[in-house]
């Protein structure tokens, strides 16, 4: 199977019921994509699937709790069940602690296993269970990480972590599997979002922090600054392009 | 005043002993990797012991064969990233808790080059998740004087079989000896005394 006619390209996005994950969603279906909502809460992602709709591509919704183990793999054959091809799986989902600031001698060992299974068993799951499918369509794989995961971060190191791990994962699947035409790259954002709002109100110093060190003095729009970079990096105009961490930070982390 | 001996934290291993000996450093062992369910009680154990200036991290794990992701299942996956990375948080975060002001901290990390990768994605992901950790802990203990510093070695991962270009400088992969117990000595001392954050690749330039 060949690389697909752009209007016709088949996505899956994990937690895109709000935030970053919604701007994939919304920029893949400006283009007339095909997406899939992979997420817990049904409500919210077929909402999301009916914006996806309204911008003009095809949304769906498939129940996917990333954290559990089997939810991934069953959300991919969930898709291939309904789909003749599948070109692109985003995992976005990140932990619900994310956000929460702690010291890394305090945490407990149940909230570090939290923050491994939603970034990086979900991510193994995900990669296994599709491989097969993106290597038939020469489709990528896009993994949402953070500038945390380059230069660290003193109060959520837990996420730092395993977004730094995101990475190194994604350095290594990209020349494994470069061989079979399948992509994979990861992305960098600095938006505006939900949880960048919780974060704000728990540190409220963090703000300051945040945009007196970006040159663009903003926070990046989930859909039209983040979104569309990510459907760049899943589109045949990428198709050079991969084991790159891309930031879409505003030129904010100096650690790069 | 002489500097005072580092405490190693580290793995049951043949290379930590060397290392210790050429650290001149007294050993304290880390918990088994296949035990999650002791490195609370290890943490708080090791916390309860007096603050130290210098103190080294290592996680020694023996040799993988190279494995696409594909062909890992889940239990081989635990085995190869989570558990070791989990032991990797709590091994950091108490060494940052127990590093008296104005001390250092060097972690010592097996990774694979880029060019050595293909097979070993749960070896490179924790490569670059304990970068990102050992980052966290120089910004978190920063300002109390404590710098953390990380060197990274392919000894135990990567040995034979690499595909071209060969590494600059022969003698690859190193030993404990000539390539890992210098770079550790050097973060460890006052001349790095500005440096944190850090990460020396002593792989012979096969990294670059």
């Amino acid at each position: 199977m060949k690389s697909s006619p752009e209007e016709s390209k088949v996505v899956v996005v994990t937690g895109a019921t709000g935030g970053v994950g919604r701007g994939i969603a919304l920029a893949c279906g400006e283009a007339g994509w095909h997406v899939w909502i992979a997420a817990r809460r049904e409500k919210e992602g077929r909402e999301v699937a009916a914006e996806v709709d309204a911008v003009g591509g095809r949304g769906h919704f498939v129940s996917c709790d990333v954290g559990d183990i089997g939810s991934a793999t069953a959300a991919i054959e969930t898709i291939l069940g309904h789909e003749e091809r599948l070109d692109g799986v985003v995992h976005n989902a990140t932990s619900g602690l994310s956000p929460v600031p702690v010291s890394l001698a305090d945490v407990p060992l149940a909230d570090f296993q939290d923050h491994v299974n939603v970034a990086l068993r979900a991510l193994d799951s995900l990669a296994r269970a599709s491989f097969e499918a993106l290597k038939a369509s020469q489709g990528s794989l896009l993994l949402m990480t953070s500038e945390a995961g380059f230069e660290g971060k003193a109060k959520l190191s837990p996420y730092a972590g395993v977004k730094g791990a995101q990475r190194g994962f994604a350095r290594a699947l990209a020349r494994e599997w470069g061989r079979d035409g399948v992509r994979v790259n990861s992305i960098a954002p600095l938006a505006s979002t939900p949880a960048m709002e919780r974060a704000f109100e728990m540190d409220p110093a963090m703000a300051d922090r945040v945009l007196g060190r970006n040159p663009l003095r903003r926070l990046g729009d989930s859909t039209e600054d983040i979104g569309r970079a990510a459907r760049f990096l899943l589109s045949d105009d990428a198709r050079y392009v991969t084991g790159h961490t891309l930031m879409v930070d505003g030129g904010s982390c100096p650690a790069v | 005043m002489p500097a005072p001996r580092p405490l190693l934290l580290a793995s049951e291993a043949e290379e930590m002993a060397r290392l210790a000996r050429c650290l001149d450093a007294e050993v304290r062992v880390l918990p088994p990797v296949d035990r999650p369910d002791t490195f609370e009680g290890w943490r708080t154990e090791i916390l309860s012991i007096e603050p130290r200036k210098r103190i080294v991290v290592s996680l020694w794990r023996s040799a993988e064969p190279a494995q696409d992701i594909v062909e890992l299942d889940g239990e081989e996956w635990i085995r190869r990233f989570e558990a070791p990375y989990l032991l990797w948080n709590f091994a950091l975060g108490a060494a940052g808790r127990l590093c008296s002001d104005g001390g250092a901290i060097v972690a010592v990390n097996q990774a694979p080059a880029a060019l050595d990768a293909p097979g070993r994605t749960p070896e490179l992901a924790i490569a670059d998740g304990v970068f990102s950790l050992v980052r966290s802990v120089a910004a978190a203990e920063g300002p109390r004087g404590v710098r953390a510093n990380l060197v990274t070695t392919p000894i135990g991962l990567v040995d034979a079989n690499l595909i071209a270009p060969s590494p600059p400088l022969d003698g690859f992969p190193g030993t404990i000896e000539s390539h890992v117990a210098g770079a550790v000595r050097s973060f460890l001392s006052e001349d790095a005394a500005g440096l944190t954050g850090r990460v020396l690749s002593a792989d012979g330039g096969r990294s670059l």
